[in-house]
């Protein structure tokens, strides 16, 4: 129970960066999914395991809402995978998603900064 | 559907694909492919769960959609109650009348056979002279089943002689008992669901030794009879007060005849030396009625050729020209077909038709009102649209109110198909012997695809019209309520209401025309009367009183107590009454030889019956010439018998009564010649629509019980028949009491009045004419309501224009005026675009009219009068209403 409890936070968590993080990665050019995984995990050194139980239903709510496109390709491996590729809205929602994000960082960095600092002012 | 699994297809491939590509990468990497493996699931997770959340994604959404528009629908529903209602009620009418014509018709005509592969059970028959002949002599069906390859075996039953009565556990009870082969239920492919059956070696299938004396029992007569007592198998029980053994009882739902009204019981038939006889003088009771099953593959037609041929063989076997002339040919039909008289088949057929016209009109009735519907909310799915709503998603919202509104019309519509049924029972069991009739499973997923059906033929086409509108011209109107509808748009109401009344002019004039037919009925001269009179046929266990008179016994005891009774004019007894069809005994002379006198005789059929005193009393038959029956004539003195008009006109060739006066007929008993002392006038009793039959009348006081008369009928079957002024409600309970007293198996005798029988026998054109009356009626309403419903919303939307002409000087007479024309114009098309159908409709009804022509010019001007006038009349009040418009207040409404 308290496993499923956690697992559930942290998807509702990352919702919002993970739909980002997403778009991001596809910015630097169409991928399937296990690509986005492994392009996520050696960007953030390692850091970022995305969970594939978030990561598909995210790209595929992206396409619903018109952000990413998708299509089966064959890969240099001659496997079919489904690639997943940016939509100009998909770019726009980025734009605006970033700079959400942005003020939110320096948000709470500011919250977070330690009291003397405050004090300072 | 298809969309969904599709996508989760997808999702599938693509997580297969992601391990692939996560196995390969560590396997790239140096690991062991073995824990690569285990390595990349671990790290992938749950695949199912995966799975799951991501096509929830997509489900989700659309039933996020479905939702939405579903309520939205509701609310739109809601809103406009009126409407609504009208819609709803409109498609009731026609789908309940579509679903219980079509239960009538899946009863009767789609009956699902119990037999496993029933297509390939078939009736074999000969036919010759004089048409088929479905029993005939052993030896024939022996040639038959040696010779036909087409066969792969082939059995045959016959009823046994009289009535049968099986005796319970606690009462005697009439069944239907037949004589059947041994070979029957192989062929009909059903074994027993309990016990043996009849044993069957592949040589003759009759009864073997051993097997005498062997029952098998219908799952009704084991419950009816024995209360399903498990120890069946094994006892004695008696048919008649002869003894059988049990050796099986039938599964539930299984008849042999196919639907039999009775519970039935088959008895193993026995080989007699006769029965190798093709003598057509003693095979009265000799004959038999083949049944065979068609080896797979074959066609029914290929089998009737094979069988012509073998046929023409047989009938050289045949010494006798008269009987060879009966059997020259033989056909071969599908056992399913037999079942259902083609006069039945195309009356429910008829009536199918009409409820489908019903159907349409509804259908058509609500196109209209959507479509005027859809005009008025134009505004709204503009706006609609403007906010961003798709087209598909418009339509989709629009035909959803559609689906709504008919399911509520087909549940109510459900409810008047039973109601309708019910209704109905009476009829539908006298004449199409269908009881109980509910809609069932099927008829209920007919009722679906007919909802939907209508949903997507009213719904869709408003909602893509009202789709494609161009959404600017709909925004800039003014109020709402006269949002502009096209010229085209009018026009196709117009058509609409056009088409509806043409239709309900159809079936009316068919009602009209079977009105006609039953009014032409009701006034046949019957030739006896039928008021005041009650009828019970008494179904007695005549077994028990073998060796006795019944009529001396137990009849004339219990008829002098009835005829004590107060308020009894007169009582008699008879076989059957006429127009009964509760025993039916047809007389034949056995002439010999094949002179032309010869065949004439041998080819004459009477109608028998033996009549009690008194029964020129009760039934008012008028004589034509001579003497009816008297107390003179008993079982001592000369023995009579009294014949009708057709009787002489079929026997002597002429109309001349002495031809037939003082003639011997037949005898009575050994040495007992009868003569002719009376003739009647012509009556109907075979059916009102039916020329008076021959008939030869016997008095019952002269027959004694050892005589073939009394055996064959006297003996087996008797009405009672009463003349009272008392109604049936207080005297049936008397006369039953005295009944009960002379005999406990009299009590359940059913007693109707005279005139019920009169009107039961009008047969299908009965329950057409009631049935026509209600499809005419519901047409006519809702053809009147589409008509209001079109003028009302053009007066509506004219307000403006009606109010400048009166402005300019129009009066009142010439506003109503201008909308009686409009509508006088479409009744006028309407009613000409339906005498075009009438021209069509008058083949199929001719069938059904008696005594009134298909293209009647009473029946089809009173019927346009009708119309047209009921028309007008819903015309007047939308006129009315555009008269009273106050030109000021509508020039200043806009």
């Amino acid at each position: 129970m308290a496993k499923k409890e956690s697992y559930k936070n942290r998807i509702e968590l990352l919702q919002g960066t993970l739909d980002m993080l997403i778009l991001q990665t596809l910015q630097w050019g169409p991928q399937h999914g296990y690509g986005i995984v492994q392009a996520l995990r050696t960007r953030s050194g390692e850091v970022l395991q995305v969970e594939t139980g978030s990561l598909y239903p995210a790209l595929h709510r992206l396409e619903r809402q018109g952000w990413v496109s998708s299509e089966w390709r064959q890969t240099e491996s001659n496997q079919r995978a489904r690639s997943y590729q940016i939509t100009p809205a998909g770019k726009e929602q980025l734009l605006s998603d970033h700079s959400r994000w942005q003020q939110m960082v320096e948000a709470i960095a500011a919250v977070m900064q330690v009291s003397p600092a405050g004090g300072d002012e | 559907m298809k969309f969904w699994r599709r996508r989760a297809d997808d999702i599938d491939e693509e997580i297969s694909t992601h391990l692939a590509m996560a196995v390969a990468d560590r396997e790239q990497q140096g690991e062991p492919s073995e824990e690569a493996r285990r390595a990349a699931k671990r790290e992938f997770g749950n695949p199912l769960l995966v799975r799951e959340t991501t096509r929830r994604v997509w489900i989700g959404e659309w039933v996020d959609h479905l939702l939405q528009d579903l309520s939205y629908a509701w609310r739109q529903i809601r809103r406009s109650p009126g409407f609504s209602l009208t819609v709803i009620a409109t498609l009731a009418l026609g789908l309940g009348a579509t679903a219980a014509m079509f239960t009538v018709v899946e009863r009767v005509l789609l009956q699902t056979l119990f037999y496993p592969e029933p297509q390939r059970l078939v009736l074999p028959a000969e036919s010759g002279r004089r048409g088929d002949r479905e029993s005939m002599p052993l030896p024939d069906i022996e040639e038959w089943q040696q010779r036909e390859q087409s066969f792969e075996d082939i059995a045959f039953s016959n009823s046994a002689v009289g009535r049968s009565f099986l005796e319970g556990d606690a009462a005697a009870e009439q069944v239907g008992h037949y004589l059947v082969s041994t070979n029957l239920f192989s062929v009909l492919g059903v074994r027993p669901a309990m016990g043996r059956g009849f044993t069957y070696d592949g040589q003759k299938p009759f009864a073997h030794a051993g097997d005498e004396k062997t029952i098998v029992l219908s799952d009704a007569a084991w419950r009816d009879a024995f209360g399903g007592r498990k120890d069946i198998l094994g006892r004695i029980v008696r048919i008649s007060g002869q003894p059988y053994t049990v050796v099986g009882v039938m599964p539930r739902g299984f008849s042999f005849p196919w639907n039999s009204s009775r519970p039935q019981v088959w008895t193993a038939a026995h080989f007699d030396p006769s029965d190798d006889s093709r003598n057509a003088l003693n095979a009265l009771y000799k004959l038999y009625i083949p049944i065979a099953r068609l080896k797979r593959g074959v066609s029914v037609a290929k089998a009737d050729a094979e069988l012509k041929v073998i046929q023409a063989d047989v009938a050289k076997l045949y010494t006798d020209p008269y009987a060879r002339n009966l059997v020259t040919s033989a056909t071969v039909k599908p056992y399913g077909e037999s079942l259902v008289k083609p006069e039945v088949r195309k009356a429910l057929l008829a009536l199918f038709g009409a409820a489908g016209v019903l159907w349409l009109i509804a259908c058509v009735n609500v196109t209209g009102l959507l479509l005027a519907r859809a005009a008025v909310r134009q505004r709204e799915i503009a706006i609609r649209g403007a906010l961003g709503a798709s087209r598909g998603r418009i339509v989709r919202q629009l035909m959803l109110e559609g689906m709504i509104l008919s399911t509520g019309g087909s549940l109510l519509g459900l409810a008047l198909a039973v109601g309708l049924l019910k209704a109905f029972a009476h009829n539908l069991a006298t004449q199409l012997k269908v009881k109980g009739a509910m809609p069932d499973g099927r008829v209920i997923a007919v009722l679906l695809a007919l909802t939907i059906g209508s949903a997507v033929l009213s719904a869709m086409w408003p909602a893509v019209s009202s789709a494609r509108a161009a959404i600017e011209p709909a925004l800039r109107q003014g109020t709402g309520g006269q949002a502009g509808q096209s010229r085209e748009q009018h026009r196709l109401r117009a058509a609409l209401v056009v088409t509806q009344i043409a239709l309900s002019l159809m079936l009316l004039v068919s009602c009209g025309l079977l009105l006609r037919t039953i009014y032409a009925l009701r006034h046949a001269p019957l030739g006896f009367r039928t008021d005041h009179i009650l009828v019970g046929s008494m179904a007695i266990p005549s077994y028990r009183f073998a060796g006795r008179d019944l009529t001396s016994d137990l009849y004339s005891p219990m008829l002098e107590r009835v005829r004590a009774l107060p308020g009894v004019e007169a009582a008699t007894l008879m076989t059957e009454v006429p127009l009964g069809h509760t025993f039916n005994v047809t007389f034949s002379f056995s002439a010999q030889g094949n002179s032309a006198d010869a065949v004439r005789k041998r080819d004459f059929r009477a109608q028998l019956r033996v009549v009690g005193p008194d029964a020129q009393k009760v039934f008012g038959f008028k004589l034509y010439k001579g003497r009816y029956f008297n107390e003179g004539d008993t079982a001592g003195s000369q023995g009579v018998v009294v014949v009708n008009r057709a009787f002489v006109k079929e026997f002597s060739q002429s109309n001349d009564p002495d031809k037939v006066m003082g003639e011997r007929l037949m005898n009575l008993e050994k040495d007992r010649p009868a003569i002719v002392v009376g003739i009647l006038d012509d009556s109907r009793q075979v059916s009102v629509a039916e020329q008076s039959q021959p008939e030869m009348e016997f008095y019952l006081p002269q027959l004694k019980p050892d005589s073939s008369l009394y055996k064959n009928v006297e003996g087996i079957a008797m009405d009672i028949v009463v003349r009272t002024d008392r109604p049936s409600a207080s005297i049936v309970p008397e006369i039953k009491e005295l009944m009960r007293r002379a005999s406990p198996e009299l009590a359940n005798t059913e007693f109707v009045t005279m005139d019920q029988i009169v009107e039961d026998s009008y047969g299908n054109q009965q329950i057409m004419a009631r049935l026509l009356i209600v499809f005419g009626c519901a047409a006519l309403l809702l053809c009147l309501s589409g008509l209001y419903g079109l003028l009302t919303q053009l007066v509506a939307q004219r307000t403006r224009e009606i109010g400048v002409r009166m402005a300019l000087g129009a009066d009142r007479g010439r506003v109503i005026w201008m909308v009686m024309r409009q509508a006088g114009r479409m009744l006028a098309a309407g009613a000409l675009a339906g005498l075009a159908l009438v021209y069509f409709t008058g083949k199929l009804v001719s069938g059904f009219l008696y005594g009134v022509g298909a293209y009647d010019l009473w029946t089809l001007a009173a019927i346009s009068v009708l119309l047209l006038a009921s028309g007008l009349a819903a015309a007047y009040l939308p006129a009315r209403r555009a008269a009273a418009i106050d030109p000021m207040e509508a020039l200043r409404t806009e």
